[in-house]
C-alpha cells in the first residue's frame, strides 16, 4: 500500500536523504505559490462577503494546499539514496546452528526448516535475488562460530547461542573486503556469554548494518518452564532447604500443576504449584529435607502439559552440596533458664549441630554442658579471638553487656564480621537494651534496634502470639509443617510467649520473619529478625519462653515443633558459615569444554584473610583423573584467589583446594561440579524479536520474518557500506501528489458547488 | 569458692532467722482454704516453684476429700529457698511467691519443676495421672521429698501409675544433680539423715529408659524432707548443717532442672 502512493518502500525513505532538483531557483517557486495562494484566499476574503466565515476559511485552506503541493511537485524532490553495485560487495549471512532452531514452533515446522527453504540445494527467489546482488559469505554459529560451506552441514545440535561472538568473528573475518552488511537468520534466543552492546558497538563504529531475520514465534501456544532455580550450595545433612523456582508460562495461565523434587532420581517432595495467569514469571518456594549426604544433583520438574512443544524446559537440575560435618554453637547464659534445658533437649539428636551451654550460675561461677574436652570453656566465657573463633554459631542468653570487657564485646560483633559465624540473640531480662547493650559493639551487629531508654523503664512484660510475616512464612527455618499452608496454619495454633523485651524497629537490610501484638503496643512487635552483617549473620529471637511451645498445655505430647524449629533456626545460625578455606565454583553445572572459573577465599586460623599463600585446587574428574590447578590472588580482594578450569568430561567433577602459607597447610575446601548438557537452548526459547529488532535498530539494519523477508535483498542494497553508488530517485511523480492535488481541487469544487458558487 | 558459697548460704540464714516471715509454721491440714490458688503468683517467666496438690488417701485406699499432707511446710519452705535461691545464684525466682495446682490443671505446664510432698499419701484420679504424664514426658521435672519408711509403697505404686516402664534408681554422689550447682560429695550424701526421725536418707532418680546417664524425669528425697529443713531454717529447730545441705540440695535440683 505503501509503495503504491508514494512510489517506494518505507527503506527508501528511510535511507535515503531528501533534496530538490528544480531548474527554476525554489525560493522563486515558493514566492509564486505565495502570490497565487494569497489572490485566492483574498479572492474568498473580500470578493465573497456574502459568505460566512467558516466556509470562507474551508475553501482558502483548500486553495492554499493544492497550491503548496504543486509548488511541492514543481521543486522536482528526489531522495539520493546510496546502493550497493553488484557483485562488488560482500554480504555475511550468518545462520543459527543452535538447537533452539528445532524447535516447531511456527507452522508446526522446525524453525532450520526455513533455512533449508531460503539456502537449500533448491534455492530459492531470496538466494537467487541476494546473489545477484552480492558475493555472499555463509557462516553457521552457536557456541562456536565458522565457515558454512553449504546448509546441509547444519546439524543444529549446538548447545549454545552466542550472537554477540558470532557478529564480531564474521566482523572481523570480512574486515579486509567490502562489506555491504550482515544478515543473521536466528531465532535471537542469546544464552551466550559474550556482551551484544560491545559487538554492536564495534559494528556501529564500522558502518556495517546487521540485519535480522527472526525464525519462530515470539510466544508460544502452550509452555512451562522452570527458569531458575536459586539454592544454597551447601547445607548441613538433615536440613529443611528452601529453594526458590522462577516459573513462566504460556497458554496455560492458572492451571494447577505439581511440582516434583527429585534427590538423584529418588522423589523428595511434591509440591502443587498454580501457575502464573500473566505472561510474567513468578517465584514458587519449595520446601524439603536433604537427607543424603554428598554431592546431590536436585531435579525440579512439572509434567509436560498436552500440547507443549518445548518439553525440556520443564525440568531444571542443581547441584547442593551436602555436608556430614558438625558444626559447634556456644550458647551463653548469664542466669539457669528454661531455656538452656529444653533448647539443648529439643537439638540433642542432632548429629550436625553440637551446642556447647555455658551457663553463669552465680557471680564468677559458671556451669559447663556439653563440652568435648575438659578444658573446653573451663575459663568461662573465651577471652581470646582464637577460642571464640572456633565456634561456628553463638547464642547469647539473659546476660548483660557489663558482664564482657569490652574487648570481649568486640570479639562477638568481629565473631559475625569477620569470622562469618552466626550470633543469635535470645530475649531475656538481661538482654537487648535491658541488658544494656545499647551502644555496644554488639548492638552494631544485633538486626534489631535497642532502644536506650526501654533500659531505663520499669521491665516490660508482655504476653504475645506470635505470628510470621509473609517474607517468614516463606523461610526455610520457619517451615512448622510439610507444606507451608499446613505451617501456616500451625503458626496460628501456637500459644502464645511472653517477653521482657520491647523491640519495635529492625534496622535497613535487617528482615523480620516473626512479629507479634503486644498489650499497650500500636505496632506490631519484633520477634524474630536477622541480617547479614559482614561475613556472618545476625538472628534475634525478642522471647523469654520458646519452651513453652514443647511444654504448654495446648501443644500435643508428640507435637515436634518445639524441635523442629530449633533444629531448623541453629541449623540456619551455622549455614554458611565459612571455614578457613571456602571454595566457590563459578557455576554448579558447566557444559564440558567451556572454561569455568574456581575462586578460593583463604584466611588463616583467626579468620583474617591471607595474600601470600599457595593456593592450588586439585580437579578429580568423574574418571578419577586428576590435575592441578593454580590458583592466584585476585589482587581485587583480600584473600581470594582465582583459577580456571575447562572440564573435558561429562559428570560430577571434584575440586579439592588446599591453601598454604609458609609451606604449612593453613586449610583445605572443597566443591563440585556437575559437567555435562545444560539444556540452555530450551530456556528462553521464544524468538526474542525485541532482541533482533534492537540489534537492527542500532546498526541501521532492519528485522524480518518469514512474511517480510522477500524485500531484504533490495533492502540491503541501499546502504553506504562497501562499495556503492548515489542514486537519485524522483518524488515529484508519486502517486500521492497527484492523489491529494485531485481532492483538494475537487473538494473545493464541491464545496464551492454546496454554497451554489460557480 | 564453695566455701565462700557455704559461709554466703550461713549468713544468709540467719538473715531469714531475723526475718519475720508473714505466714506462721502452720500444723498439716489446717489453716488455708480451698481457694490457695488465689494466692498464686501470676506467671512471669522467672523461676516460681510449683507445689501439687492432690486428695490425700483415706485409711481405707479410696480418695477422701482434700487434706493437707500435699501442703507439709507450705509457704515458708518455698519462701525461704526462693530467698536462697535469689541470694546464692543468678537466678531471679518470682517475686510474687510460688504457687499451687492440682496435678490436672493446664497452668502447671508453665512451672517446669514441681514439687511433691509427702508421697506416701498421694493420690491421682484419671485427669491427673494422664495430665501429670503429660507434663513429665514433655520436660516437667518432679522432687519427691517429705516420705519415709514404708510411705514408699504408696509412692512406688503410684509412681509404677504414673510412668509404667519407669522405676526409681538409686543415685549416688556421682550423678550430675549433685553437682548441678554446689559440688555434694559422697560423705556428705551418705552422711544425710531425715530432719525428724534421724534416718539415712537415699535418694533416687526417675530416668527415660532406666539409663541413669539419660535424661532424667524426676528425683526422689526417701527417708528426708528437705522440705521441713528450709521451712525450719530461720527457727533453728534443725540443724545448721542438714539445713545448709537441704538448700544446696534444694538448689542444685532447680539448676539441673532448668539446664537439662
Amino acid at each position: 500500500m505503501f509503495e503504491f502512493f508514494f512510489k517506494y518502500r518505507p527503506v527508501v525513505f528511510r535511507q535515503g536523504d531528501l533534496v530538490f532538483q528544480s531548474p527554476i531557483p525554489v525560493w522563486l517557486l515558493v514566492l509564486g505559490g505565495v502570490i497565487i495562494a494569497g489572490v485566492g484566499v483574498w479572492g474568498y476574503a473580500r470578493g465573497r462577503r456574502n459568505l460566512e466565515r467558516r466556509p470562507r476559511i474551508i475553501l482558502g485552506a483548500l486553495r492554499v494546499s493544492a497550491i503548496a503541493l504543486l509548488v511541492f511537485a514543481l521543486t522536482r524532490p528526489m531522495l539520493v539514496i546510496a546502493t550497493i553495485v553488484p557483485q562488488q560487495n560482500f554480504l555475511g549471512v550468518l545462520v543459527d546452528d543452535s538447537r533452539s532452531m528445532g524447535i516447531a514452533d511456527r507452522d508446526d515446522r522446525p524453525r532450520g526448516a526455513y533455512i533449508n527453504d531460503y539456502f537449500g540445494e533448491d534455492g530459492s527467489a531470496l538466494l537467487s535475488a541476494l546473489s545477484d546482488r552480492f558475493k555472499l559469505r555463509f557462516f553457521r554459529f552457536s557456541e562456536t562460530m565458522g565457515r558454512l560451506g553449504d546448509v546441509s552441514e547444519l546439524t543444529f545440535q549446538g548447545t549454545r547461542t552466542d550472537v554477540a561472538s558470532a557478529l564480531d568473528r564474521a566482523r572481523l573475518e570480512l574486515a579486509a573486503v567490502p562489506l555491504a552488511g550482515l544478515v543473521v537468520f536466528t531465532d535471537g534466543a542469546d544464552n551466550g556469554d559474550a556482551s551484544l552492546s560491545e559487538a554492536l558497538l564495534q559494528l556501529q563504529a564500522d558502518g556495517v548494518p546487521v540485519h535480522t531475520v527472526g525464525l519462530g514465534v515470539d510466544r508460544f501456544d502452550k509452555d512451562i518452564e522452570i527458569s531458575r532455580v536459586e539454592a544454597p550450595r551447601r547445607v548441613l545433612q538433615g536440613s529443611a532447604v528452601a529453594v526458590d523456582l522462577t516459573i513462566k508460562q504460556s497458554g496455560l495461565g492458572g492451571r494447577s500443576v505439581d511440582l516434583v523434587v527429585e534427590d538423584e532420581g529418588r522423589i523428595v517432595k511434591t509440591q502443587p504449584v498454580e501457575l502464573p495467569g500473566g505472561s510474567e514469571p513468578t517465584t514458587v518456594r519449595v520446601h524439603f529435607t536433604v537427607s543424603e549426604e554428598g554431592s546431590r544433583l536436585f531435579r525440579f520438574g512439572i509434567a509436560p502439559a498436552e500440547g507443549e512443544i518445548v518439553r525440556e524446559n520443564n525440568v531444571l537440575e542443581t547441584l547442593i552440596q551436602v555436608e556430614d560435618v558438625q558444626r559447634d554453637v556456644l550458647y551463653f547464659e548469664g542466669e539457669p533458664r528454661w531455656e538452656v534445658g529444653f533448647l539443648r533437649r529439643a537439638v540433642a539428636d542432632d548429629e550436625n549441630v553440637r551446642v556447647a551451654a555455658l551457663v553463669r550460675a552465680a557471680e564468677n561461677k559458671f556451669s559447663r554442658y556439653g563440652v568435648t574436652s575438659p578444658d573446653e570453656l573451663a575459663a568461662g566465657f573465651p577471652d581470646t579471638r582464637e577460642e571464640l573463633f572456633q565456634y561456628d554459631g553463638l547464642i547469647l542468653g539473659s546476660v548483660e553487656a557489663s558482664f564482657f570487657t569490652a574487648d570481649q564485646l568486640r570479639m562477638i560483633s568481629e565473631f559475625v564480621e569477620v569470622r562469618g559465624g552466626g550470633l543469635l540473640t535470645l530475649g531475656g531480662r538481661l538482654s537487648f537494651a535491658e541488658g544494656g547493650y545499647a551502644g555496644t559493639p554488639v548492638a552494631d551487629a544485633l538486626p534489631v534496634v535497642l532502644d536506650r531508654r526501654s533500659g531505663d523503664s520499669s521491665r516490660f512484660f508482655a504476653e504475645i502470639e506470635v505470628r510470621p510475616t509473609p517474607f517468614g512464612l516463606t523461610h526455610a527455618a520457619m517451615q512448622l509443617a510439610p507444606s507451608q499452608e499446613e505451617s501456616q496454619e500451625r503458626w496460628g495454633e501456637l500459644p502464645a510467649l511472653s517477653t521482657l523485651n520491647l523491640i519495635r524497629d529492625v534496622k535497613p537490610g535487617a528482615t523480620t520473619l516473626l512479629t507479634a501484638r503486644a498489650d499497650g503496643v500500636s505496632d506490631p512487635v519484633v520477634v524474630l529478625a536477622s541480617q547479614r552483617y559482614g561475613r556472618g549473620k545476625s538472628i534475634s529471637f525478642v522471647v523469654q519462653d520458646a519452651w513453652f511451645w514443647q511444654m504448654h498445655a495446648d501443644i500435643p505430647l508428640d507435637d515436634l515443633t518445639h524441635e523442629t524449629l530449633w533444629r531448623q533456626l541453629l541449623r540456619w545460625l551455622v549455614d554458611g558459615v565459612p571455614n578457613p578455606v571456602s571454595v566457590v565454583a563459578g557455576a554448579d553445572r558447566v557444559s564440558p569444554d567451556a572454561p569455568m572459573t574456581v575462586t578460593a577465599e583463604v584466611t588463616d586460623s583467626g579468620f583474617i584473610q591471607l595474600n601470600g599463600a599457595e593456593v592450588v585446587a586439585t580437579v578429580t574428574t568423574p574418571s578419577g583423573i586428576s590435575q592441578d590447578v593454580p590458583l592466584e590472588w585476585t589482587v581485587e580482594k583480600d584473600g581470594e584467589y582465582r583459577g580456571s578450569y575447562t572440564p573435558a568430561e561429562k559428570g560430577r567433577h571434584e575440586i579439592d583446594v588446599t591453601a598454604r602459607y609458609d609451606g604449612a597447610v593453613v586449610g583445605t575446601g572443597e566443591a563440585h561440579v556437575e559437567a555435562g548438557d545444560l539444556g540452555a537452548e530450551f530456556y528462553g526459547a521464544e524468538m526474542q524479536s525485541d532482541v533482533l529488532k534492537s540489534i537492527a535498530a542500532e546498526t541501521g539494519g532492519q528485522f524480518y520474518t518469514p512474511e517480510t523477508i522477500s524485500t531484504l535483498p533490495e533492502d540491503v542494497s541501499f546502504t553506504e557500506s562497501g562499495t556503492s553508488v548515489f542514486e537519485e530517485r524522483d518524488l515529484w511523480d508519486m502517486p500521492i501528489i497527484f492523489v491529494l492535488l485531485v481532492a483538494f481541487m475537487g473538494a473545493e469544487w464541491i464545496y464551492r458547488r454546496q454554497r451554489g458558487l460557480p | 569458692m564453695m566455701k565462700a558459697l557455704a559461709v554466703t548460704s550461713m549468713l544468709v540464714l540467719v538473715a531469714l532467722a531475723a526475718v519475720a516471715l508473714p505466714a506462721q509454721a502452720q500444723r498439716r491440714g489446717a489453716g488455708f482454704s480451698r481457694n490457695v490458688q488465689d494466692y498464686n503468683a501470676e506467671y512471669n517467666g522467672s523461676f516460681t516453684f510449683l507445689r501439687l496438690r492432690y486428695a490425700p488417701l483415706s485409711a481405707w485406699g479410696g480418695r477422701r476429700s482434700r487434706e493437707a499432707e500435699w501442703a507439709h511446710d507450705w509457704p515458708r519452705a518455698e519462701q525461704h529457698l526462693a530467698v536462697m535461691i535469689e541470694e546464692l545464684t543468678t537466678i531471679e525466682p518470682n517475686a510474687d511467691g510460688s504457687t499451687i495446682f492440682d496435678a490436672d490443671d493446664p497452668e502447671i505446664f508453665k512451672f517446669p519443676v514441681a514439687y511433691i510432698s509427702e508421697p506416701g499419701f498421694w493420690s491421682m484420679d484419671d485427669d491427673e495421672e494422664r495430665t501429670l504424664r503429660e507434663y513429665v514426658l514433655k520436660g516437667g521435672f518432679l522432687i519427691f521429698d517429705d516420705f519415709a519408711g514404708s510411705h514408699w509403697y504408696n509412692f512406688e505404686e503410684k509412681i509404677t501409675t504414673l510412668l509404667p516402664e519407669v522405676y526409681p534408681l538409686r543415685l549416688d554422689a556421682t550423678h550430675p544433680i549433685f553437682h548441678a550447682f554446689y559440688d555434694i560429695d559422697a560423705e556428705t550424701l551418705d552422711e544425710f539423715v531425715h530432719p525428724l526421725q534421724w534416718i539415712p536418707s537415699e535418694f533416687y532418680g526417675l530416668f527415660e529408659n532406666n539409663d541413669p546417664d539419660g535424661y532424667m524425669y524426676g528425683i526422689v528425697n526417701y527417708n528426708n524432707d528437705i522440705g521441713e529443713a528450709w521451712e525450719w531454717s530461720d527457727q533453728g529447730w534443725i540443724p545448721v548443717d542438714l539445713t545448709n545441705e537441704a538448700y544446696k540440695l534444694g538448689i542444685n535440683y532447680i539448676v539441673y532442672a532448668m539446664t537439662h
